[in-house]
């Protein structure tokens, strides 16, 4: 019986130029959805549902010598806007030494899914609370009192405040995982620990290409891997959120947050978890009683299996909880934002390598607003080479 | 001349009979055993006789150039890293394999089981190509620091291994014949071939591109030469008697 010579058709490889010094990978996604209904849940910092997408990626990397190399990935999101979403430098200045330093538009250092930045990496397609949910605070736009923050609540993806900005805008996420920040960030990486800082121009949840904000953020990230295939990771940020446009008196302006995430695989399982806890100083003209602070909290676990080298299956547990306030119109306290809570099923299925096709169901719950339930079913085709 | 596997079993068997054995016992056995035996022994070492007269093999030989050496496999570039990506061993994508297409007849009769190894290390599949008949069952042993986790989505053999551990190593059996790609599902870079055959006329380059193909039983074949980075290329040959025969290829990118 002779042998068939051809093989399924895969890409060994990225694309190469110039003699393999500059090297091309890409990916490209479609993800059609339930419409969201006015509900926004999905919505990100960039006004986009994330469950209804185009999107097109390519990354270069130029490596003229071997401890320099330049890095860009380039965005097309909905065949509308073209983004940079990185371009640095990276250096290794000393050969022996497993010491790096980015400079420029760099990934993130804190967390653990924020570098996780294509589809292919992520089992599902929705993405954790904590790095895409819309909190009503805003940069450019500060409320005068609790009363303003509370009126606000569940209504991220549109809010709007009487001090600074006087137009409505899209809110933070605690994390934002769709814009990356600029600045210098170093590492030292051995097999067992990784050790990460950076500061930079914006703050975790609102990254910049320039400083609007008077001031650095410093971001670091510890992460240890006991046993092979066990990651723990602790990270922690601080930084001026607040934009010099907004007038505040006030020097207290930081984010600060603290993380924790924890991965263990083995055989054909895997389980992430993440938890964040971040703190915005929010200058209020009228403090509420419980002082100027807003506070949020995520977290998050999810696991994936693979039944079949094609088919696997994940799920992800999600919640985003507030810290409370009390408006002068109000008896109690109130979560400052309505709280969220976000489950999802999936499954992949993997027609080559290289494409996956995926479906998953996502329920949300918002406590809190008018628009408080929404289940969403989802489709996603993702190829990368 | 060489005792066929089934006379060779047949004599060893006769030879462990131990002195224990009591004389009757043994006196009946022997003749037992000439009465059943002796006519397939002759027919088998009659059949290996008339085999070797009527079926004298040849050798084929030569070498395959690559005209632009293969690259190195290099990852996907990923702009969310945070530093240099760990250092990776390279691949030696230079070795070929050429094989006949179709196989002489007599190439089927295949009894043993055999087992390869296809090893995981400094990131990198080691060979990067194999050659096996069907039937053989390969082992995959990890021996990095991290985490491999092995699977091909090929038609001739679809598996997964899962995540495993330095140290540790999962086997897969081959039985449709077929070319197998092999993927590592944490390291992009990680990729090798498998080519699994029906018979046994086959070979792998060595480091200089030279290959040899023995026991080929004298005809007129189609010689292929692969190489999983350049197209294929067929030639024809015919082989006499005892005699060797020169082929040699030269695979380029078109």
């Amino acid at each position: 019986m002779p042998v068939r010579a051809v093989a399924q058709w895969l890409p060994s490889g990225p694309v190469r130029l110039l003699d393999g010094r500059l090297r091309l990978g890409g990916e490209i996604s479609a993800t059609a959805g339930t419409p969201a209904d006015g509900t926004f849940f999905n919505y990100t910092d960039y006004e986009r549902n994330t469950l209804r997408t185009f999107r097109a990626a390519v990354t270069g990397l130029w490596q003229p010598a071997e401890r320099l190399a330049f890095l860009a990935e380039v965005r097309i999101d909905d065949a509308q806007s073209v983004t940079a979403a990185a371009a640095y430098i990276r250096v290794r200045p000393w050969r022996g030494r497993p010491f790096d330093v980015q400079a420029g538009r760099i990934p993130p250092v804190f967390g653990a899914f924020g570098r996780r930045a294509y589809q292919a990496d992520r089992p599902l397609i929705g993405y954790p609370l904590a790095y895409q949910y819309l909190t009503s605070l805003r940069s450019d736009a500060l409320p005068a009192g609790a009363d303003d923050l509370l009126r606000m609540r569940g209504r991220g993806w549109l809010s709007s405040f009487p001090v600074g900005s006087p137009y409505a805008g899209p809110g933070l996420p605690l994390i934002s995982a769709f814009k990356w920040d600029t600045g210098v960030q170093a590492r030292w990486l051995t097999p067992r620990l990784e050790a990460a800082v950076a500061a930079t121009n914006g703050t975790i949840s609102n990254p910049r290409l320039g400083d609007d904000n008077s001031g650095k953020q410093l971001a670091g990230r510890l992460a240890v891997t006991p046993v092979t295939g066990l990651v723990l990771g602790a990270s922690a940020s601080r930084g001026n959120w607040i934009a010099r446009t907004v007038p505040v008196a006030s020097t207290a302006r930081a984010q600060t947050a603290f993380g924790g995430d924890a991965e263990y695989s083995r055989g054909y399982g895997m389980i992430r978890a993440e938890m964040v806890w971040s703190r915005w100083d929010v200058p209020f003209v009228s403090p509420p009683p419980e002082g100027r602070q807003a506070i949020a909290r995520a977290a998050w676990i999810e696991g994936r299996y693979r039944i079949s080298p094609r088919i696997y299956i994940a799920g992800r547990a999600d919640r985003l909880g507030f810290s409370s306030i009390t408006g002068a119109s109000a008896a109690i306290p109130l979560p400052w934002d309505a709280p969220v809570r976000r489950y999802e099923l999936g499954a992949g299925y993997s027609v080559q390598r290289n494409l996956i096709l995926r479906g998953t169901l996502q329920f949300n719950q918002r406590n809190g607003s008018r628009l408080d339930r929404r289940t969403f079913l989802t489709a996603q085709a993702v190829w990368w080479f | 001349m060489a005792l066929s596997p089934r006379v060779r079993e047949l004599t060893l068997r006769v030879r462990g009979l131990t002195p224990r054995v009591p004389a009757a016992q043994l006196v009946v056995t022997f003749w037992l055993l000439c009465f059943l035996c002796v006519p397939s022994v002759f027919s088998s070492v009659l059949s290996s006789v008339l085999s070797s007269v009527a079926v004298a093999t040849a050798t084929i030989r030569g070498r395959v150039e690559l005209r632009q050496p293969p690259r190195d496999l290099e990852p996907r570039p990923s702009a969310a890293d945070l530093g240099m990506p760990a250092a990776h061993g390279a691949t030696d994508r230079r070795r070929s394999v050429v094989y006949l297409d179709p196989a002489p007849r007599a190439a089927f009769d295949l009894r043993d089981e055999p087992r390869a190894r296809m090893d995981q290390r400094n990131e990198t599949f080691v060979p990067h190509v194999l050659a096996i008949v069907a039937g053989t069952t390969v082992d995959f042993p990890n021996n990095d620091r991290t985490y491999h986790n092995v699977f091909s989505l090929s038609r001739a053999r679809t598996f997964d291994l899962g995540r495993y551990a330095a140290g540790r190593s999962k086997s897969v059996r081959f039985d449709k014949p077929g070319i197998v790609r092999v993927f590592c599902e944490i390291h992009s870079h990680m990729s090798a071939y498998i080519l699994v055959f029906s018979h046994r006329y086959f070979a792998v380059t060595d480091d200089e591109g030279r290959y040899r193909i023995d026991n080929v039983p004298a005809g007129t074949y189609t010689v292929v030469a692969w190489n999983g980075a350049m197209p294929t290329e067929s030639k024809q040959i015919t082989v006499g008697d005892g005699g060797e025969a020169a082929l040699n290829f030269v695979l380029e990118r078109r």
